[in-house]
């Protein structure tokens, strides 16, 4: 600090400094070129490059499953339909053993080579030698896919299931001529895809942004309508959200409290979004290895004394509705029974009935005010709730005044992510929030509710069903759904599927998560909205293709 | 000389205290990589893929001993490994992506701080009583006193949404390629003003009470008594012969602030969505991802190291006592 550097030096930097704070203090106004779609999906700090769509890791970037590669069909959840893709139809032959699948004709590669069934065989059968990639698991009910033509693949089953189709429907397809040289395919980064989506040219990739270009030889003639897709890194959901707000961002995934006013008011006529309760339903689990949770008049009796509508108000800010009894989403309204889920009455708040419940189970109120097990000792039970999680928080502090008011002494626990998931997964717990599980059909969804297949002891870490409930019943039903091709049938199988839920009442729905998704239209025209329903809206809707529907139809203003 | 050797004796059975607890810490929390991957999707996954995710990790049961020797080994030759939640990136690409960006950020807005902090506390001290040392030592505490979180959000909401003098976050504009030309670099600096300024002003009382401290008790010892009555110039005695000695427990301070540079500005790269190493330490241990924790701690831990080091050897200059003993 005491060499003195000349004079005229000083000012020379003085004067330059001056000059760059100048520069720097200018106006900023941050907006995309004209026909570059901001989309804001992941929440990250900075990227890395990533766009191998096989990894079960998912550490890819957003547009990698739904926007540069593309699965055989896509779903539509809002519509609950498959939209021929990659493949245009599927036929069962050889009595249900065999899936043949026809492929979309002159459809070309991002580097102008000719996609065929090959590249789908060849895609499978990656996923068997390498079980890391295989995520959805299809290697667990399939013995053999070999191409048949230059058009047709064959899937051979190692017994009837139907279901089955919807994992394979969702694959990505890579192609043979670029993926059969990769030595890992689990640990390959794959830089510069090349794939059959609307978006394969990485024209950008920087820590804090990325592009994509659109695809030279894309097969929907005159899509997409739009050059490029930028995907800008938030770290987290505070700062997408400004994003939006400030028209720096066209589409995103967010959860925002008060959108009305938050992101709608500053912009009434741009700024749209639209939440379809089309996502995982949220339940509280009763853990039914443990009495008197193994009686179901007592799970219906918890269920009755939570008052959903406060619950939905308090925990979700009205984005959601209080769960009927089936506990299905939005997501099936194709295949809900209203006639069914109306007779199941005991998700309507009625702590009188769950007190009457309670005494027929056997539990009836002591002097203290609590109800004791015939043992004697008072039902006195945590709800288990993760740290941070506000919205499951305040969800299970309504959950425990309810319970409080029929006499049982609740109260809510948090535990750190990590901690909770352990206690739940073993099932080591007595009430828990928990999500469910979602797919095309309500198979998997009620499989991991209410199947013995799925129950695993107490003690053994379990991936689902982690109140450890299986329904002979609901077996049956789903053992025949596994194997009932026709629609109809489909159908009648899965209303019983909602009869015995209704009846047995294996765990208590709360209510249906929003797929979140707001969109800006001062620059971009063709968003799904409610009024012009033709897929999910939301960009986090990528693993069975849905995006794709969105990014092939949007125009530029 | 022999000072020296002892002292790296010493940082290094520091570093492998370190790259034990580095080792068992983490494998200590609940859970598994696998599972808080799967978890994270509340749903969209299909419990089928956790199989293929525990093939992807390549989880191992080796005993714990086994796992901790091949580790050691790794990291001897450099070697990370992969990260989990970045997968299949190796750990040292992904800590390259944030790093740069946190050394600048954290590393000049504690320069920044460090530098017109001292300085401010030494004028506070030789002008004692007047304005400066009244107003400005209490003004800088208030200010510090302040959650960080909420100074930053306050600038970000004023300077940033409201006025839209500075962008809203990022290191840069999402337009511009770096590259070492003006436009760039003016417009790094622009981004930074938020994140440094608010670093600055939030650690600036800090430093400034500290040097005023020893400086007010500096100026009373009987050697600055003696230059002044030399009749030496005011500013020669104030810098050379006061300052330079009640600097040395500011420098101390500085050098472990600087170990922690690299710890990240945690709050700092969320509030303005800076692109550096803070984040990234969040996510590792969000997704029990060992080796990225492993690789961040250990950098930490070097830079930590290094940087009191570097404060041993400045020591060691600006305190002739220190010379003395060794």
């Amino acid at each position: 600090m005491t060499a003195a550097a000349p004079p005229r030096s000083w000012a020379r930097l003085g004067l330059g400094l001056a000059a760059l704070a100048a520069v720097a203090c200018a106006r900023d106004v941050p907006r995309a070129p004209a026909g570059v779609l901001v989309v804001s999906q992941e929440q990250q700090a900075s990227w890395i490059r990533n766009f191998n769509p096989l990894t079960t890791a998912t550490s890819a970037r957003w547009p990698t499953l739904a926007g540069i590669y593309e699965p055989l069909f896509v779903f539509n959840s809002v519509r609950s339909e498959y939209v021929p893709w990659l493949a245009v139809t599927h036929e069962w032959t050889a009595g249900n053993l065999v899936l043949r699948l026809t492929t979309r004709d002159s459809v070309l590669w991002s580097d102008g080579r000719p996609f065929d069934a090959r590249d789908v065989a060849f895609t499978f059968d990656l996923l068997k030698r390498h079980p890391a990639l295989d995520r959805r698991g299809v290697w667990g009910f399939l013995s053999a896919v070999s191409a048949v033509d230059e058009r047709t693949v064959d899937f051979r089953f190692q017994r009837v299931y139907i279901p089955g189709f919807d994992e394979i429907a969702a694959q990505q397809i890579v192609p043979r001529h670029v993926w059969s040289t990769v030595a890992d395919p689990v640990a390959f980064a794959n830089e510069n895809p090349v794939a059959t989506g609307p978006f394969t040219e990485i024209r950008v990739f920087q820590n804090q942004v990325y592009e994509l270009g659109r695809n030279p030889h894309y097969w929907r003639a005159g899509e997409p309508h739009f050059d490029a897709i930028r995907c800008p890194a938030y770290p987290s959901n505070d700062r997408a959200n400004l994003a939006l707000v400030f028209d720096e961002a066209d589409w995103a995934g967010n959860f925002i409290p008060a959108v009305d006013r938050v992101f709608v008011g500053r912009n009434p006529a741009h700024h749209r979004y639209w939440f379809p309760l089309t996502g995982s339903s949220i339940f509280l689990y009763a853990n039914t290895t443990r009495a008197p949770f193994d009686d179901s008049r007592v799970r219906k009796a918890l269920s009755m004394a939570i008052d959903r509508a406060l619950l939905v108000d308090v925990a979700l800010h009205r984005y959601s509705r209080p769960a009927d009894a089936t506990g299905l989403s939005d997501a099936y309204t194709a295949w809900r029974d209203s006639g069914i889920a109306a007779a199941g009455d005991w998700v309507l708040h009625d702590p009188a009935r769950a007190g009457k419940l309670l005494d027929e189970a056997g539990l009836p109120r002591g002097k203290d005010g609590l109800r004791h097990l015939p043992d004697g000792k008072p039902l006195r039970y945590e709800v288990l709730s993760v740290a941070g999680w506000s919205d499951w928080v305040r969800a299970a502090q309504v959950i425990a005044r309810g319970l409080q008011e029929i006499g049982v002494d609740a109260s809510v626990r948090t535990y750190d992510f990590s901690a909770w998931f352990q206690r739940v997964q073993e099932g080591n717990f007595d009430l828990t929030l928990g999500w469910s599980f979602e797919g095309p059909t309500p198979y998997p969804f009620y499989r991991w509710l209410m199947s013995s297949a799925t129950v695993n002891p107490v003690g053994v870490a379990s991936m689902g069903n982690w109140h450890r409930y299986g329904s002979p019943e609901a077996d049956r039903a789903l053992a025949s759904f596994e194997r009932e091709p026709d629609p109809a049938k489909q159908r009648a199988l899965c209303n019983e599927m909602q009869r015995v839920f209704v009846a047995e009442a294996p765990a208590i729905p709360l209510y249906p998560n929003p797929s979140w998704a707001e969109y800006n239209t001062s620059r971009f025209d063709g968003f799904p909205s409610e009024a012009r329903a033709y897929a999910d809206p939301s960009p986090n809707k990528f693993d069975r293709g849905e995006c794709l529907l969105v990014l092939t139809t949007l125009v530029p203003r | 000389m022999r000072y020296i050797l002892e002292r790296l004796g010493f940082y290094a059975f520091a570093a492998w205290a370190a790259l034990t607890l580095n080792f068992f810490l983490p494998r200590l929390m609940p859970g598994d990589p696998a599972t808080a991957l799967f978890a994270r999707f509340r749903g969209r996954l299909a419990p089928e893929a956790m199989q293929a995710l525990r093939e992807t990790f390549g989880l191992t049961d080796a005993p714990l001993l086994v796992q901790y020797f091949t580790y050691l080994g790794h990291v001897l030759r450099g070697d990370f490994g992969i990260s989990v939640a970045y997968f299949p990136s190796p750990v040292s690409q992904v800590i390259g992506t944030g790093l740069i960006w946190t050394i600048f950020l954290a590393g000049t807005a504690l320069i920044v701080s460090f530098a017109i902090g001292t300085l401010l506390g030494i004028v506070a001290a030789w002008q004692r009583r007047g304005w400066l040392d009244t107003w400005l030592p209490s003004t800088l505490v208030f200010l510090g006193a302040f959650p960080y979180f909420w100074l930053a959000m306050l600038a970000l909401y004023v300077l940033g949404f409201t006025l839209r003098w500075f962008p809203l976050g990022h290191a840069y504009g999402d337009d511009l390629t770096p590259g070492f030309n003006f436009e760039f670099i003016a417009d790094v600096v622009r981004h930074a003003v938020l994140p440094i300024g608010t670093v600055v002003l939030a650690t600036l009382g800090g430093w400034l009470l500290s040097m005023r401290n020893t400086m007010i008790a500096v100026l009373g010892s009987d050697y600055v008594n003696l230059a002044r009555a030399k009749g030496l110039s005011p500013s020669r005695v104030m810098l050379r012969y006061a300052a330079r000695n009640a600097l040395l427990p500011s420098v101390t301070g500085f050098g472990m602030a600087l170990g922690f540079v690299l710890g990240g500005s945690l709050l700092t790269e969320i509030v303005f969505s800076y692109p550096g190493q803070g984040y990234l330490l969040v996510q590792a241990v969000r997704n029990q991802d060992y080796p990225l924790m492993q690789g961040i701690f250990l950098v930490i831990t070097l830079a930590v190291l290094g940087a009191n080091w570097l404060v041993d050897l400045a020591l060691l200059w600006l305190d002739p006592r220190t010379r003395e003993s060794s």
